[in-house]
């Protein structure tokens, strides 16, 4: 009897505190009196949580990540090319201070050379992923593409090994010509637009690209290039590198770039030496392999091929590979063209990829250049 | 409850004869040989067994509510010994030697020689493949031209994984086996369309794996067969012009053959003679110029997951130039 009645208080008064707690913290939100401003820092204590809070769920998150080999220099100034344009407005080069007004951020965007030395690559992989909460550090733009976080996690890793002096020619600054030169093609555009210098990565007339996962651009068709930039831009063709790029430019760019390119002359692509691999890909390539439905791709990808179809030969083994991977991870298969190469891509065994993508390596430019106009009835 | 049971019992009739008016795809209505038998058998043993079932019925009948004589009657050691044991033995085992007599005849008693057709089952369709007159390995896809009244042995195998060839107007299923052959003898009885499909469960497009048995006098099969050994028809019009150049740009001949061009691929049905089937992609869809548009660029949707890529990167236009280059193939 007793008990109970002291239970019963018990209930009540619990009640009425919680009541009480929640009406302060109502009145506490909508009196504003919290300052949300950046320009005080937290209390130490609420900074020392959010910290560990961050650095627990970074651990925790990526336990189970896998890194794959980050130490291909292709790799690695695939990464830089793109820290360039991508990082480097909030993280700065390495080296250089931090700009003035991101470093007025709460929390400022740290110098990463120091961060990375201490961080396991999983953890950098994870935040360049998934960006972090509240901090103002982006995510991926292309979820999909893990082989491009890699690229940007081989080049932190490098950057961690310690003082870089070769930052401006991994991340293709030098290619840029300076002085009198600077600004005359579109392809240069100005040192404060670095994002939209295709030269930093792409081809032109004296250089090929500045990675082998970067692809040539030179005498593909104009079809083909305006398309590629234009379903980048609309998000329909996945890919953090190129999706910012491509936003950056407007109908008559793209046209002239495509003009631009187009009308280059294709730089040998990446020179591969496995002669076995390269028969076994020329096989494939003009015969199929029927037993598991894949198809011949010169039907596609030869000299009769409509413009719009891309031009392979030439085109660096390692970047064919990558994209073939893409469809097979799920990407690139959003658009019209992308379906029907997907169905096929999607029947290849990683090594028939390699194969395949070598031979295409190993043919000269000129080979299988388009001639859509040319098509007439019984012509291949 | 009751009523629901009786509401299915009362439509099942119903069904049966609905599905006795599906005309080209119905056992109850045989058009061949084999098919006829198993028809013949299939009477028989529904007559015997409703015989059977009414004795039965009628002896529990008796047993429950008969007077004490019929009673006794029942009880007898005869009864027992006559229709318990000695009736059902006699009649099963003729039941069963007049049933392998039937099935047996099946191939064999139409003998060896006649028209050899090979069908090879693919996901998610039929590879057909002719010897013409001189030899040569004339190859179609999705539907059967058979002359009538002769025996026609029908090879059946497989590129992959295990089909069934049902054609039930014309004869029972059979299984196709990859690394195996398995013959089928079809005799169709006068001329006419009959459908067949596969009835063994064979991954994503299975439902949609269907195709027309087509049956005319001999004559005429010899005349068609003759047509189908052609090359393909060189397009006349403009249309058909651009439609072929399209055909071509656009890769069709990685996995399709039209023979007398450069398309020889051989991973999906020869499209020589595309425009004289009877129905489109394994009797999915018809076959007239907007199926043609719609199945090049929405053929996923319209029969998910089979191995052609869809096409949707044309123009209307494009698509009726396309259309009218695959009907030419006449
Ligand atoms: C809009 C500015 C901004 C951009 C652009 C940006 N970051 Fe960050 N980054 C931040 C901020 C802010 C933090 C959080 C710092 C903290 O929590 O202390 C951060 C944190 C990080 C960290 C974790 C550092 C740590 O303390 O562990 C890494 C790694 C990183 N960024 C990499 C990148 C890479 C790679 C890119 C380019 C793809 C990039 N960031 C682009 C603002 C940015
Ligand atoms: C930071 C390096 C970088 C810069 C700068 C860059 N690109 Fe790219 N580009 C790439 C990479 C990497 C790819 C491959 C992306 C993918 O996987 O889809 C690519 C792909 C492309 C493609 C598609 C090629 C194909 O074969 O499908 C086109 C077109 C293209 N870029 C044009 C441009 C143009 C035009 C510019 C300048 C305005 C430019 N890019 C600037 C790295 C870059
Ligand atoms: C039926 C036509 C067809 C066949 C056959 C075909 N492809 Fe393709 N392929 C395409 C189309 C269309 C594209 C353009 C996809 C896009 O833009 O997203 C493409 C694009 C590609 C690309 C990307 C090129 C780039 O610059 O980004 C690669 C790599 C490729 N194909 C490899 C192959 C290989 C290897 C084969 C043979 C196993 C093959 N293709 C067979 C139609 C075909
Ligand atoms: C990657 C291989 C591939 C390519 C490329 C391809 N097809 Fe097909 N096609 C198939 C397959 C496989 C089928 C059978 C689909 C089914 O019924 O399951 C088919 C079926 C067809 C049919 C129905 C044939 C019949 O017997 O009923 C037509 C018509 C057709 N394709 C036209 C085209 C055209 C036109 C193109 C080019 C625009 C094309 N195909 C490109 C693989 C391909
Ligand atoms: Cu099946």
């Amino acid at each position: 009897m007793w008990a109970k009645l002291a239970l019963n208080r018990l209930i009540v008064s619990l009640a009425v505190l919680l009541t009480l707690v929640a009406a302060a913290g109502a009145a506490f939100i909508w009196s504003g009196l919290y300052n949300v401003a950046a320009s005080r820092d937290h209390f130490s204590v609420t900074t020392w949580i959010l910290e560990k809070v961050l650095e627990q769920s970074v651990a925790t998150q990526s336990a189970f990540i896998e890194t794959p080999p980050l130490d291909d220099p292709d790799l690695v100034r695939l990464g830089a090319a793109h820290y360039e344009g991508g990082c480097v407005p909030c993280h700065s080069r390495p080296g250089e201070p931090i700009n003035v007004i991101v470093s007025q951020m709460l929390p400022s965007p740290p110098h990463l050379a120091d961060v990375a030395a201490g961080q396991p690559p999983e953890e950098l992989y994870w935040i360049v992923k998934h960006g972090l909460k509240y901090t103002g550090m982006p995510a991926w733009p292309a979820p999909i593409r893990d082989d491009e976080v890699w690229a940007l996690t081989a080049f932190l890793m490098e950057l961690a090994g310690g003082e870089m002096d070769n930052y401006r020619q991994l991340a293709g600054l030098d290619r840029v010509p300076s002085g009198a030169l600077a600004g005359t093609e579109p392809t240069h555009q100005t040192e404060a637009v670095t994002l939209t210098q295709c030269i930093r990565c792409h081809d032109d007339a004296a250089v090929s690209t500045i990675s082998t996962l970067v692809p040539q651009l030179g005498g593909q068709s104009i079809e083909y290039l305006e398309r590629a930039l234009k379903e980048y831009a609309a998000r329909v063709r996945p890919s953090g590198i190129m999706q910012p790029v491509a936003t950056h430019l407007d109908d008559r760019e793209i046209a002239k770039f495509a003009d631009y390119y187009a009308s280059l002359d294709v730089q040998p692509g990446q020179h591969v030496i496995d002669p076995a691999r390269i028969a076994r890909g020329r096989a494939l390539a003009t015969e199929g392999d029927p037993k598991n439905a894949i198809p011949r791709c010169l039907a596609c990808h030869s000299r009769s091929r409509a413009a719009e179809f891309p031009a392979l030969a030439g085109q660096h083994a390692d970047y064919l590979a990558g994209q073939l991977r893409v469809w097979q991870s799920g990407g690139r298969n959003r658009t019209a063209y992308g379906q029907i190469m997907a169905s096929i891509a999607r029947r290849l065994t990683d090594e028939q990829m390699l194969d395949v993508a070598a031979y295409f390596a190993s043919l000269p430019p000129e080979a299988y250049r388009n001639d859509a106009a040319s098509a007439s009835p019984g012509s291949e | 409850m009751w009523n629901r049971s009786l509401q299915i019992f009362a439509t099942l009739p119903i069904l049966l004869i609905a599905a006795g008016c599906v005309d080209v795809q119905s056992a109850l209505n045989p058009a061949g040989g084999e098919a006829e038998r198993i028809h013949t058998l299939s009477w028989i043993l529904i007559i015997f067994c409703s015989v059977v079932f009414l004795g039965v019925a009628i002896a529990t009948m008796i047993a429950l509510f008969g007077s004490h004589r019929w009673r006794q009657r029942l009880a007898g050691e005869r009864l027992v010994i006559g229709a318990g044991l000695i009736f059902p033995a006699a009649a099963l085992s003729a039941l069963l030697g007049y049933s392998v007599m039937i099935m047996g005849m099946a191939g064999s008693a139409e003998g060896q020689d006649g028209l050899r057709i090979s069908v090879v089952g693919e996901r998610w369709w039929w590879r057909v493949i002719y010897t013409a007159r001189d030899g040569r390995r004339i190859e179609s896809a999705n539907e059967l031209r058979v002359p009538i009244d002769q025996p026609v042995h029908v090879e059946l195998t497989s590129a992959d994984v295990i089909h069934s060839f049902w054609v039930p107007k014309l004869a029972g299923k059979l299984d196709m086996i990859p690394g195996r052959t398995n013959t089928l003898t079809l005799n169709v009885r006068g001329p006419g369309i009959s459908r067949g499909q596969c009835a063994e469960y064979c991954g994503g497009a299975h439902a949609l794996m269907s195709f027309f048995v087509i049956a005319m006098p001999p004559a005429d099969f010899e005349a068609w067969l003759v047509r189908e050994s052609q090359p393909a028809a060189v397009p006349a019009d403009e249309a058909e012009i651009q439609g072929h150049a399209l055909f071509v740009r656009s890769g069709c001949g990685a996995c399709h053959t039209v023979r007398g061009t450069n398309a020889s691929g051989t991973i999906a049905p020869d499209l020589t003679h595309v425009g004289n089937r009877h129905s489109l992609a394994a009797a999915t869809l018809p076959n007239n110029a907007e199926a043609f548009a719609r199945w090049i660029s929405d053929n996923q949707h319209i029969k998910p997951e089979n191995m052609m890529p869809p096409y949707e990167i044309y123009t209307e236009r494009e698509l009726a130039q396309l259309s009218a280059y695959l009907e030419s193939l006449r």
